[in-house]
């Protein structure tokens, strides 16, 4: 009994992968195409946003804030949550961007939300390590106090972004007015998401509530990868590992939901 | 065999519900030939969609024995801004194909040459036609699943289609949505008339023919 099921389960895992890697050269050559520096720009947005930002910041404010490099302090804030906003838009109407493949029924509909957010995830990680490298040689950027506890912060960061884009995609499909809340949302949760504050620069009350933020206690995380024990950094890794379970089993029952009233042209 | 057992589907948009399948049963037993017939919106389409899986039935169940084509039809199964031969690349690797297989029956069955190096977008329907049919050839399926686009292209197309299908892959079965009664005569051997929702299915296809011309 166990030998078959087992079976049908390799087996429909190895079909998943299969379609998973012909839909991400799918979506990158109908994103970037194959001309100049083909699919390397999904980098490039992450880079020119932190870039430009940390450049602007390095000018308004100084060289440095609380003790620690504002250029290093912008990009490492700017990445994750270029991540988190582009997850969110792309995720919009995904289904029905993408319709005219549901007529291949191995192609499940969280292939499509798996495919944008990889690459979305890929792009942030490339680009991250390129700007890091580069500030690193300008000593603008510190080598990381603890590159594990950096890459675990990333991670946590994007399991949550992901089980938002479960979310985010059926939601749509169900409701147009979703779409024209998504900027707002995305610039309302700017002041949770601990782009431009340590926990520990406010109040205790405020950090209190802050912490309730599962990219808050990713982004402090990550923070304490890079600058060890130069900062103080609050966060409790189950916070965002629960979120995201949360919202993963909310996301997956609204996506199965959406399936079986899809029209499809 | 594909089996559709007590199907529904109703779509809804807003307070509107349009019950368009009812309590649709039949089989499609390896090797038969299946015409769909009815009006224009009697559901001939949508029961393609639901047994091909791109849309899932409100009620009721479709088992499947077989390996059955994607819905072969004027829309679906293509990205528009991907060139053809994208395209084959991309069927290839979901259906787990040898690409370089695919293209040599691709580019000898649709003789589109160059065109095949130019979006899907650009291409007319007879030219799609001849892609949908070529790739789905090429990946060989038990069950052929066709909404009308067997009938679009012009003399040399048809001739080849036939040689394909009926010549040398006459054990296959197919269900074919069709208004040609001409072709439905010629290739199908079962019938099954769609009016109202309801499916009446017919083992002389003159008969149902005749129905159907009288609805």
């Amino acid at each position: 009994m166990a030998a078959p099921a087992f079976r049908k389960l390799a087996n429909g895992w190895r079909i998943q992968r299969r379609v998973i890697h012909a839909l991400m050269i799918r979506e990158l050559v109908t994103r970037f195409g194959r001309e100049n520096i083909g699919f390397l720009w999904i980098m490039v947005e992450p880079l020119l946003f932190a870039g430009l930002v940390a450049t602007v910041w390095r000018f308004m404010k100084g060289p440095e804030e609380h003790g620690v490099g504002i250029i290093a302090f912008i990009v490492s804030g700017y990445i994750p949550i270029t991540l988190f906003r582009h997850g969110m838009s792309r995720s919009v109407s995904i289904f029905i961007s993408n319709s005219s493949l549901m007529y291949h029924r191995q192609i499940k509909i969280l292939d499509f939300i798996f495919v944008r957010f990889i690459i979305e995830f890929l792009g942030g990680a490339m680009g991250y390590v390129f700007i890091a490298s580069i500030l690193i040689v300008f000593n603008e950027f510190p080598v990381p106090a603890n590159i594990g506890l950096l890459i675990a912060g990333w991670m946590v960061y994007a399991v949550f972004t992901l089980s938002i884009c479960f979310i985010v995609a059926p939601l749509s499909e169900i409701s147009e007015v979703m779409e024209k809340f998504i900027p707002v949302i995305t610039y309302i949760m700017v002041p949770f998401s601990g782009l431009f504050t340590m926990a520990s620069w406010l109040t205790p009350t405020m950090r209190e509530y802050l912490l309730w933020s599962p990219f808050v206690n990713a982004m402090e995380m990550m923070r304490e990868g890079i600058w060890g024990n130069k900062i103080t950094a609050y966060y409790n890794v189950w916070n965002p590992i629960i979120c995201s379970a949360v919202a993963a089993t909310i996301g997956l029952a609204l996506c199965r939901h959406v399936r079986r009233t899809l029209t499809v042209e | 065999m594909i089996r559709c057992k007590d199907i529904n589907k109703i779509y809804s948009h807003g307070s509107q519900r349009k019950q368009v399948l009812q309590n649709v049963n039949f089989d499609v037993l390896p090797g038969e030939r299946v015409a769909l017939l009815g009006r224009n919106g009697a559901g001939k389409s949508t029961l393609i969609k639901l047994i091909g899986g791109v849309e899932l039935p409100t009620s009721g169940k479709i088992v499947r024995d077989m390996t059955h084509s994607w819905p072969l039809g004027f829309s679906g199964g293509f990205q528009g801004s991907l060139t053809g031969y994208d395209n084959a690349r991309f069927i290839a690797r979901i259906y787990d194909h040898d690409y370089k297989s695919v293209r040599a029956f691709v580019e000898e069955f649709t003789e589109l040459g160059r065109q095949l190096k130019m979006p899907v977008k650009t291409y007319s329907s007879g030219m799609r036609a001849r892609l949908a049919f070529a790739l789905s050839l090429a990946i060989e399926f038990d069950c052929y699943l066709i909404d009308e686009i067997i009938l679009v292209g012009d003399q040399n197309f048809q001739k080849k289609c036939h040689e394909e299908l009926f010549e040398k892959r006459k054990n296959r079965a197919m269900i074919l949505a069709s208004h040609s009664t001409d072709a439905i005569r010629l290739f199908c051997n079962k019938a099954v008339v769609l009016n109202k929702g309801i499916a009446t299915t017919y083992a002389n296809v003159d008969e149902a023919l005749d129905i159907y011309s009288a609805l």
